[in-house]
Parts: C-alpha cells; structure tokens; sequence
C-alpha cells in the first residue's frame, strides 16, 4: 500500500511535482548589503511600471523583487538584522494558483515555474490576497499609457521586447526570468547542446555587485545552486505552510 | 411632442427623412469596416508573388526567422542588391521610393502585417527548426499577391492544434508545447 504525503497533494487532488522542482534561487543574506540594484534591474527587464510618487503612497508600488528590513530589540537597544531580498519564491504547491477563478496563474509544466498569464487575468487579485510572501503587484491603472504617466514618453524607448508591456487591471509577479530562460534553451538547442550552469541568469542575480543572489537549476546536484543549498544552513521562508519554496536563504554562514 | 413627431416621421417627407438617416447610419458603418480591415499603407506596393513566381527565397530577404525570434524586414539595400542589376529600377514610378531610399540613404518604413499580440511572445528559429516552411503559416506567397491576403487567420486555437498535433504521443514534448509560459510571460 502506498502512502500519500498529504502536503504533496496540490489543489484539485493532484499530485504536485517532485519537492526538488527545476529551477531554484539561492540568496546569501550574509552577503546582501541592501543596495536595490536587484531591484532596479528587476524594473529594466521586466518592463515594470513606475507608479509615481503619489500611487507609491497609496501602496501601489509594482516591484517584482524588494528588499525588506527587520530590527530587533527595543529603543534605543536597536539592532538591524540582514536585509531580506523577498520576491516570488516560485512554490511547488502555489496558495495562489488553486483560488484564481480564471487559470491566469498556473504552473507551468516544462520550467515548473509559477506563471501569470497576462491576456487570461481579470484581476480579481484573489490571488495577491491569497500570496503567503506578498510578492505580487496589481496594474492599477495604465501606468505604461503616455496619457496616465506623462514619465513614460521617454522611458517607453527602454522596454525590453520579450516581456509583455502590461496594461491595467492584471497582476503581476516575478517569472524567474523566463524569458531569460528561453533564450538560453533556444541558443543551448540550436547549437545542439544542454544549457550549461552559470550560462544565463536572472537579472537581479546579474546585478547583484555582492553576488548574493544565485539561480541555477535546483534538480542539478552539480549546480551551484544545489551546492550552495546542500550547505545546510538555508531556510525556506514559510516552508511550513507546505508551499515547497524554490528560493532558499542563506544566513549565517561562515 | 413624442405623438407629433411620430405624426411627421409617418408623413412622406418623415419617411425620406428616415429612409436618409438609415442610409448614413449604414454607410457610416460600412465604411468603419473598410477602415479597420483595410491592409495599412506600405512605403512600395510591394508584390510578394512576383519575387516567390522569381524563386527568390522568402529567408534571403527575411533571414532572422532562421536565427532568431524576428524574421526582420529587408533594408534598402538589400533591395538595392538585385534591383540596381534590372533596368525597370531606373524607370518603374512603383520603384521612385527605392529609389529615393537609397539616393537619400533613409530607410523604407515598412509595416508588418503578420502580427501577434504584445502578449505573446513568438519565436521563429524553433518552428523553422521543427522542419516548418513559411508557407504553413503565411500561407501561399507565391499565389498571394500581397502579404496581408493571407486567409490563414493566426489565432491561439490553431497554434495550439499545430502544437497537440505535434507533440502528440510525445509527453515531454507535450509538456513544452502546450504550457502556458511557452508564449506567454
């Protein structure tokens, strides 16, 4: 008789993937110095809007990647820990996926990536409220529209083509780059070969100047990634609501 | 009122008067559909059959589909490289763009016609590279006079049923083919 582990079993009764997934993330809070590069070339690839200053105040900020701040003790006793880069940790078995009413956030079978299906979204933001890590951001106006952000006259010149310019009412989030991923899988196929680890990555591992953020195929034990998760003293934030985070922290390393 | 001008629209010069207005609400809405299924203005009214009947390749002139996601659109000299070699260059009024094009060295703006949605993102190289001809997709250059008369409309339910037709019995490639975050991200 086979046993069924029960936090294996993903919405609507399926069974989710393997734990170990495909690609992974490893971030090295010993080596984060808090500077947002990550976030800023986050921005560039990713075509994210900017909100302005007064939507910003609302809390409308659109970042697929932040970098949060934590204190510890009481005034004036008070100590910063590390900085956390937080951004969608990409789970195996995803609170966000099974509460969507139109299948716009599914799991994508060939990377096993979390994807957001821009032209399937209706924005009922289930989804955001739904998210343990609240990584993702809500479109709430056209902020790619000259005729909502007179910034974007310009700034439109920048947008990278292989990422759908977002318009109102959808919701966004983090895609591991996929379209990173495949350009590399295109150029590794044309020339008639696997892609090799440390090839590409994603943009914000790209700019980290610390080379805090590493990303690499996390079902490769030869990869660094998997070595650097192997070294035993990474955590998985929130790991005990069952969502098999694929992005592992790396704190207090030697 | 309402009862007086029901009177005068049932009188015969209200019927002209409506017989006229349903008239323009008609013309109005047919010329609105010319206006959006009208191909857009191109730079040359180029003619794709008479270049595909010439055997000349579609990649000689579209030579990105074999390398990467655009196939791109040839450059004035690119043009120029066959057309300075034929007398009708010097002659042709259909040509007097080309001409200019290359006189001034200002580029010809042409305007792509077989699009898809900024939200999906479409790659050439691999449907060429899975042993695809242009012609599966444009439809027969050869016999179409202009790009955009292409019947085939470009939809997601048929490039999904290209995919499921070639990816069937096949569950690693199924998976490929038939994910969402193939096209869309």
């Amino acid at each position: 008789m086979t046993t069924i582990d029960l936090n294996m079993v993903g919405a609507k009764g399926a069974l989710v993937e393997a734990a170990e997934g495909k690609w992974g993330m490893v971030i090295d809070q010993d080596l984060c110095t808090g500077c947002q590069a990550c976030v800023t070339a986050c921005a560039m690839e990713n075509n994210i809007a900017f909100v302005g200053e007064e939507d910003a105040g609302y809390g409308r900020s659109m970042h697929w990647i932040r970098i949060e701040r934590f204190w510890e003790g009481h005034y004036p006793h008070v100590k910063m820990t590390h900085y956390q880069p937080m951004l969608c940790q990409q789970c195996g078995k995803a609170p966000c996926e099974p509460v969507c009413p139109a299948f716009a956030t599914v799991h994508s079978q060939s990377e096993q990536v979390n994807v957001q299906v821009y032209n399937r979204c209706v924005g009922t933001r289930y989804c955001g409220n739904n998210c343990p890590y609240q990584v993702r951001s809500f479109n709430w106006f056209d902020y790619n529209d000259e005729r909502i952000n007179k910034a974007i006259a310009t700034l439109k010149h920048q947008f990278n083509p292989d990422v759908t310019v977002r318009r109102r009412g959808i919701m966004e989030k983090c895609s591991f780059c996929i379209q990173r991923i495949h350009k590399a899988q295109d150029k590794a196929k044309s020339e008639g070969r696997e892609v090799a680890d440390g090839e590409f990555t994603t943009a914000c591992a790209q700019a980290c100047p610390a080379d805090a953020i590493v990303f690499g195929r996390v079902d490769n034990p030869e990869s660094l990634v998997s070595q650097l998760m192997a070294e035993g003293h990474g955590v998985q934030h929130l790991s005990e609501l069952g969502t098999l985070p694929r992005v592992t922290y790396l704190v207090g390393g030697q | 009122m309402i009862q007086k001008v029901f009177k005068w629209l049932m009188s015969p010069l209200g019927r002209v008067a409506l017989v006229i207005a349903a008239l323009a609400i008609v013309s109005v809405a047919m010329w609105g559909i010319a206006y959006v299924q009208s191909p857009p203005a191109q730079p040359i009214d180029f003619p794709h059959q008479r270049h595909a009947a010439n055997q000349v390749q579609c990649l000689y002139c579209h030579p990105g589909a074999n390398r990467g996601a655009s196939s791109g659109l040839p450059t004035p000299s690119k043009c120029w490289g066959c057309h300075q070699q034929l007398s009708i260059t010097q002659t042709s009024k259909l040509l007097g763009p080309l001409r200019d094009a290359i006189a001034n060295g200002t580029p010809l703006q042409w305007v792509p016609v077989a699009q898809v949605p900024d939200f999906v993102q479409y790659n050439h190289r691999p449907h060429l590279a899975a042993g695809l001809s242009c012609e599966n997709c444009h439809g027969d250059v050869a016999s179409l006079l202009h790009a955009y008369e292409n019947p085939q409309v470009m939809n997601m339910g048929w490039c999904l049923a290209c995919h499921r037709e070639k990816s069937a019995g096949n569950p690693e490639l199924e998976k490929k083919l038939l994910d969402c975050a193939t096209c869309h991200y």
